[in-house]
């Protein structure tokens, strides 16, 4: 059920990404919400639901940008794969480790969507974007992800079956 | 359980291969969307999301407005203040233009010479949605293939040139924004005439270059679209010099675009300025 919502979810993401988060742009750099929810999503779910968030997600976000379809979403399937390995290492998920996850994240995005870019046509200076978009974006993650944790963790407990079993009862 | 449900459980079940699968298949993605195979699959997909985010455009740019202008009220008294000196000022120098206009029109019909001006026509477009990749400076309109709009048409305002369309749909278009690295257009100073090329930078600013080492560039200056290349028309305008730079070649100026290409609201396509194609002039190699 819970990818299912991605769809909506992450389109709303996106939408808001191309519309409200250029205002509040840091020099180059802004928070890039879809990966944060993609991110979050992979930490407390399946791999299988993970990857149908980052697909989603990568869709939505390279149909409202000049990017070709796809640009995005093999950062993103990438960093899913990464967090899913690593997250059978670690032993819980604290404020450095999210942060450590969040700099691995946006700096694969970064280095993926480059890559494609430059396949695709675009110019880049990667040692000025670095400094320029990279650095204040990853600020702007690092501010984002602990409120995107949280609301992807409340979202995915008001879906649990048992949490939805309770509320009938109490209804009934 | 049907027999192809255990081979997929089995392949997804090893992580390497479902990753491997999963990146060839972005990869696809990315290809059929370069060689316009998702063309008309990203156009359906795109128009929902393209409506919303028009919406979501205009309020987004109501909010940062309202709030920018009480962030920036004194900023803007300050403001308000040179300009009505330079109103004061430029409505002298109105009076001179409309004398000289006056005569160029007189000239002109002699010489039955129409500017180009004179007969371009526009499409308006509301900004829809603004790049979010940060790499790339573009901007989304609302119009598309339905108001005839083609790749490479002009995109203005008033204060000047805004950029070129790249991608088009039915109902949307792609603008890529003169500030933007891959955007080179080619320019000249308007009172010494020194040409130059129009680059796009990281910072958003934008930096003419290959300004001949004789020429005369000087803070102030007016740049304008010199036509050559025939990307876009002569003379819109592109922006003020505000710094030179010698290096051994050539000289480099600052230019800042009167343009806030933050807050782009509404922008004008040239829908009748038809691009050149210089590749006809190409020699093959060998000849």
């Amino acid at each position: 059920m819970g990818h299912m919502l991605a769809l909506p979810i992450l389109a709303l993401a996106a939408v808001m990404q191309a519309t409200f988060v250029p205002q509040i742009r840091l020099f180059g750099g802004q928070p890039d919400l879809v990966m944060l929810l993609v991110l979050a999503w992979v930490i407390t779910s399946p791999l299988e639901q993970a990857v149908t968030w980052a697909f989603v997600g990568g869709f939505a976000v390279d149909l409202l940008s000049a990017a070709p379809v796809g640009a995005s979403i093999i950062g993103l399937i990438t960093l899913v794969f990464i967090v899913e390995q690593l997250k059978g290492q670690l032993v819980n998920l604290n404020i450095v480790v999210l942060f450590g996850l969040v700099l691995l994240g946006t700096l694969i995005q970064y280095v993926t969507l480059s890559l494609m870019l430059v396949l695709s046509g675009f110019s880049i200076r990667p040692i000025e974007q670095f400094f320029y978009i990279v650095l204040p974006s990853l600020l702007y993650n690092v501010v984002f992800s602990v409120p995107i944790v949280a609301f992807v963790r409340r979202f995915k407990r008001g879906l649990s079956p048992r949490r939805r079993l309770a509320r009938r009862s109490i209804i009934e | 359980m049907s027999p192809g449900s255990g081979f997929r459980r089995g392949w997804r079940g090893n992580r390497a291969l479902y990753f491997i699968v999963m990146i060839v298949v972005a990869l696809a993605l990315v290809f059929a969307s370069r060689t316009g195979v998702l063309a008309p699959i990203e156009n359906v997909l795109s128009t929902p999301l393209n409506a919303i985010s028009g919406a979501f455009q205009q309020i987004a740019l109501r909010l940062s407005l309202g709030l920018g202008d009480l962030a920036e009220v004194q900023a803007l008294q300050a403001r308000n203040a040179e300009l009505e000196a330079a109103l004061a000022r430029l409505q002298a120098e109105v009076v001179d233009l409309r004398e000289i206009n006056n005569d160029y029109a007189r000239l002109s019909q002699l010489l039955d010479y129409t500017t180009n001006a004179q007969n371009q026509e526009f499409v308006t477009g509301d900004v829809i949605a603004v790049d979010q990749t940060s790499a790339i400076r573009s901007i989304a309109i609302n119009r598309g293939t339905r108001d005839g709009i083609a790749v490479g048409m002009p995109v203005v305002t008033p204060q000047g040139l805004v950029g070129r369309i790249i991608e088009v749909g039915a109902n949307a278009s792609r603008v890529l924004l003169i500030t933007d690295l891959s955007s080179y257009v080619s320019a000249r100073l308007q009172t010494t005439r020194a040409e130059g090329t129009i680059n796009g930078q990281v910072s958003g600013n934008l930096l003419m270059t290959f300004i001949p080492l004789g020429e005369d560039a000087r803070e102030g200056d007016i740049v304008l679209t010199s036509g050559l290349g025939g990307n876009f028309p002569p003379d819109l305008v592109i922006g003020q010099v505000t710094s030179i730079r010698q290096s051994e070649l050539f000289q480099e100026a600052q230019v800042r675009s009167l343009i806030n290409f933050d807050t782009l609201e509404i922008v004008l396509v040239m829908t009748n300025f038809q691009p050149v194609d210089l590749s006809v002039f190409q020699q093959p190699d060998g000849n």
